[in-house]
């Protein structure tokens, strides 16, 4: 096969052959996986010890800025972030504000006062601040996880940090046991319903339930997994210390400069 | 007479090719088991020709095939003595990687065998770790996945494509590591059977192209007889029973393979039943189209028994049964009217449905057709709208748990999914205590079924620890101690070889003989024809038939349905001289002629 033909086969055929490139605006597609893990990696540590309401704030933009200009994302993604987002901030700042004690925030404008419930401006602003840690901290765990795939990061797991592909490869399979074994928890569950067993509430009966689908599962899934096992060493699997990697993801120049960029942002933020 | 002919038509051992495997006195004795099966089995395999290997279950005939390419005894704890070897490499001596640059597997679970997320990465899993190079990898893997079919999916992901897709993405897996050897372990078992039709057009076509080796487990002889070349028969211990060419062996030494176990064609079946009522058919046929070539080469054929004195007796005598002990003959199950719904998708439209007492119906269709959706619903597994349906009289909608218990027992596809206890009799004690039945009642229960079932050795060992043919008894054990008089089984023979298919139908005759009204989802139509009274086609969540077997199976509905009408009614209904022999659909319709 020719070169020519072999990438034209690629465009059309290999979904994996090399990471979705939209161009170099969306330039998230382009970074390696682990770069858009390690570039946020100080700033989610950091976010765990603030307690003020800018710092969030101010990652929750920039991430939010970052992912609608850099990241190829479906519309249905775009609403969910930019509406569903502030919203669900917006319900865990009172929620978490009720549950702040009014009393730790001192003097402030009380906003609803029912009964016992005394909900003012300073206990709304500890939710708020909570709440855009969370959020924060999704959205930077996002800038990876709405731009790369599980194949992908395996690979440069692979390939850069030098994970035996053994390891990457059998986590990667292990990952379609997944729905397999929700299935056969359901019939699994309805068999003993059938059986009469669903009888009993409370955390009792739920554990004595529990642990009588536990043998059954338990059992299914060792003869499963031994079964994958045999087909992948009849497939070669573990043959020599590496594979053919169909393409390579680069660690470039560009994968060290979003991180230095997005660490010079980090020290910044904390130094405002 | 035949046996002589056929001494003659086998071809001097000299004359064949260098083989390709060569197995040389092999034994194999699984770590823990006392027996070695296989035991002492030689024989070889030239370059591209088709071995069937047979064998009744138990004669290790899975292990053998483990054996070619190095997971016995590498992979799987087992001893192995004796001496396989592949491409000029002894298996003892090569690792499983090296072994799988000349030897390719199939396995029988599709599912097991899938490990990433594309089509075409999953070709190319096989080569890449191999180390064969990018532009070697995909050219490949194109050319595998268009030998099965499945180029144009390269991108989608495994779990998309039906039983017999992956099955087919399986083999192209085994293509792609360019090998001269292709073992296939009951690569049919688990599908159903457009599935079998698919895999079966693939391997015709690399049983023409000749290219490879192809060792094959099979028990679907119907499919399979017509690619193979030659048999090695395997013997209860595992022995070297013979081996020859298939119909050498197959119709010379028939007699010795079925008392050994062995599953025939039901094309050749047939025919020995015929020759025994004195039909002188020969050569013997293996195909239901030879079966057709054979009967239209007689000139007169004996009157046939009355149509259908199975399904008519049966029905007719326990509804006379059941007549008399209620008085009145109401049907063991109503449908009236029934949707079901699943999420927002519509999986039963309108059911309307009447199943007599005593009757043995079998339920099919193509997958999604809603078959077990069906069969849950009127078993009370999962609930219907109220008012639809009506099982001996109670709403299984409505029912409390144990009335339900005490109407319908329900077995599902996998008996371990069912057990609960900790002991096989404890497992059955349960039903009648949930019952709240008096001790001795319930002892006197369990002890009745454990009798029956063949289980009073085993009373008190852990159901897990049971052989696949215990637990299979053990589950229907349980379904029926509460004393319901209604069975639903759910793909009882799914994924299981045919001598325990069989147990497993010979003891659903005994109970629908006693009484019991038998419900069954199942792919084999085989088997619908030999043992059902009735036979209920679904289609798109409708009821496309209903009615006796024979009528079913005559009417064509299983073809609109986009099913296929089973072999030997196949071959019947094309005889051309003898039209009233065309509606023969099962060995029983037959003449008998002397017991054998």
């Amino acid at each position: 096969m020719s070169p020519a033909t072999a990438s034209v086969t690629r465009q059309i055929a290999d979904p994996y052959a090399a990471p979705p490139d939209y161009g170099p605006i969306r330039f998230l597609h382009r970074l390696n996986p682990l770069s858009k893990i390690a570039a946020p990696l100080p700033a989610m540590a950091l976010l765990l010890f603030t307690r003020d309401i800018a710092t969030p704030l101010i990652f929750c933009v920039v991430t939010l800025v970052m992912l609608v200009i850099g990241a190829h994302l479906r519309a249905r993604t775009l609403l969910v972030l930019l509406v569903g987002m502030p919203l669900i901030v917006a319900v865990m700042s009172v929620s978490f504000g009720i549950w702040t004690d009014p009393a730790r925030v001192g003097d402030s404008p009380v906003l609803i006062e029912a009964g016992p419930v005394l909900f003012t401006v300073g206990a709304w602003l500890v939710g708020l601040a909570t709440a855009l840690r969370l959020t924060a901290i999704v959205l930077l765990a996002l800038v990876g996880g709405l731009t790369s795939t599980g194949p992908d990061l395996v690979r440069s797991l692979v390939q850069q940090l030098r994970v035996p592909y053994r390891l990457g490869y059998t986590a990667l399979a292990a990952f379609r046991f997944v729905p397999r074994f929700r299935h056969e928890l359901d019939v699994i569950r309805q068999a003993h319903r059938v059986r009469g067993i669903s009888d009993g509430r409370g955390p009792i009966a739920w554990v004595a339930r529990t642990a009588g689908y536990v043998v059954p599962l338990l059992a299914g899934a060792i003869r499963h997994a031994e079964r994958v096992a045999l087909a992948m060493d009849s497939r070669a699997f573990g043959a020599h210390s590496t594979r053919t990697e169909r393409y390579t993801i680069a660690f470039r120049a560009r994968d060290w400069v979003f991180i230095a960029v997005f660490w010079a942002l980090t020290a910044l933020v904390v130094m405002l | 007479m035949t046996d002589d002919r056929a001494e003659l038509a086998q071809p001097p051992i000299e004359e064949r090719p260098a083989p390709i495997v060569s197995v040389q006195s092999v034994s194999i004795q699984h770590d823990g088991r006392a027996a070695s099966t296989p035991s002492d089995v030689t024989f070889d395999v030239a370059p591209g020709e088709v071995v069937l290997i047979l064998g009744p279950s138990g004669s290790g005939k899975s292990t053998l095939a483990l054996a070619l390419n190095g997971l016995v005894p590498h992979a799987v704890p087992a001893e192995l003595t004796g001496v396989v070897t592949v491409g000029g490499m002894r298996t003892a001596e090569a690792t499983v990687a090296r072994l799988s640059e000349r030897v390719a597997m199939v396995f029988q679970d599709p599912d097991s065998q899938m490990v990433t997320g594309t089509l075409l990465d999953e070709v190319a899993f096989g080569p890449e770790n191999l180390l064969v190079g990018r532009d070697e990898v995909l050219a490949r893997a194109e050319e595998s996945l268009r030998q099965v079919g499945l180029w144009e999916r390269s991108g989608d992901n495994p779990d998309v494509l039906s039983g017999g897709g992956r099955q087919r993405l399986a083999i192209a897996c085994a293509l792609a590591m360019k090998t001269p050897i292709l073992v296939l372990d009951e690569p049919t078992a688990n599908l159903d059977p457009a599935g079998i039709d698919e895999v079966y057009a693939v391997l015709r076509q690399l049983v023409d192209s000749g290219e490879h080796a192809i060792v094959l487990v099979e028990h679907n002889l119907d499919a399979a007889i017509e690619l193979v070349d030659r048999v090695i028969v395997l013997d209860t211990q595992g022995r070297l029973a013979m081996q020859g060419p298939t119909r050498h062996i197959l119709t010379g030494r028939v007699d010795e393979l079925l008392s050994l176990g062995v599953w025939l064609p039901v094309a050749l079946l047939a025919a020995l039943r015929l020759r025994r009522a004195g039909v002188p058919i020969d050569p013997l046929p293996l195909t239901p189209r030879e079966l057709t070539a054979s009967l239209d080469a007689q000139d007169a054929l004996p009157p046939l028994a009355t149509l259908r004195p199975h399904s008519a007796a049966n029905a007719s005598g326990h509804a006379a049964a059941g007549h008399a002990a209620a008085g009145h003959a109401e049907p063991a199950v109503r449908v009236t009217g029934l949707d079901l719904d699943r999420g927002r998708t519509r999986i039963l439209n309108d059911i309307d449905l009447s199943i007599e007492r005593g009757s043995f119906v079998a339920i099919v269709g193509t997958n999604g057709a809603g078959k077990t959706t069906l069969l849950q619903a009127i078993a009370g597994v999962i609930r219907a709208p109220a008012g639809r349906i009506q099982v001996l009289g109670i709403d299984p909608a409505k029912a409390d748990a144990r009335t339900l218990a005490r109407t319908v027992g329900f077995v599902f596809q996998n008996p371990e999914h069912q057990f609960i206890k900790g002991t096989v009799a404890d497992e059955l004690a349960h039903g009648p205590q949930l019952q709240k039945m008096a001790t001795d009642d319930i002892e006197a229960r369990v002890s009745n079924m454990l009798d029956r079932f063949g289980l009073q050795e085993l009373r008190d060992e852990h159901p897990f620890l049971l052989s696949g043919g215990q637990k299979r008894r053990l589950s229907v054990g349980t379904a029926l101690i509460d004393g319901a008089p209604l069975l639903a089984l759910d793909e009882p023979t799914f994924g299981q070889d045919r001598a325990r298919a069989s147990e497993l139908l010979t003891l659903l005759d005994a109970l629908n003989a006693d009484g019991t009204t038998v419900l069954v989802v199942t792919h084999d139509l085989q088997l619908v024809a030999e043992h059902s009274s009735h036979i209920l086609v679904l289609d798109s969540g409708r009821v496309a038939a209903y009615g006796p077997t024979a009528t079913v199976l005559a009417s064509g509905a299983l073809e609109s349905a986009g099913l296929r009408t089973p072999p030997l009614a196949r071959a019947f209904r094309e005889v051309v001289r003898h039209p009233t022999w065309r509606a023969v659909t099962r060995l029983a319709d037959l003449p008998a002629g002397a017991p054998s």
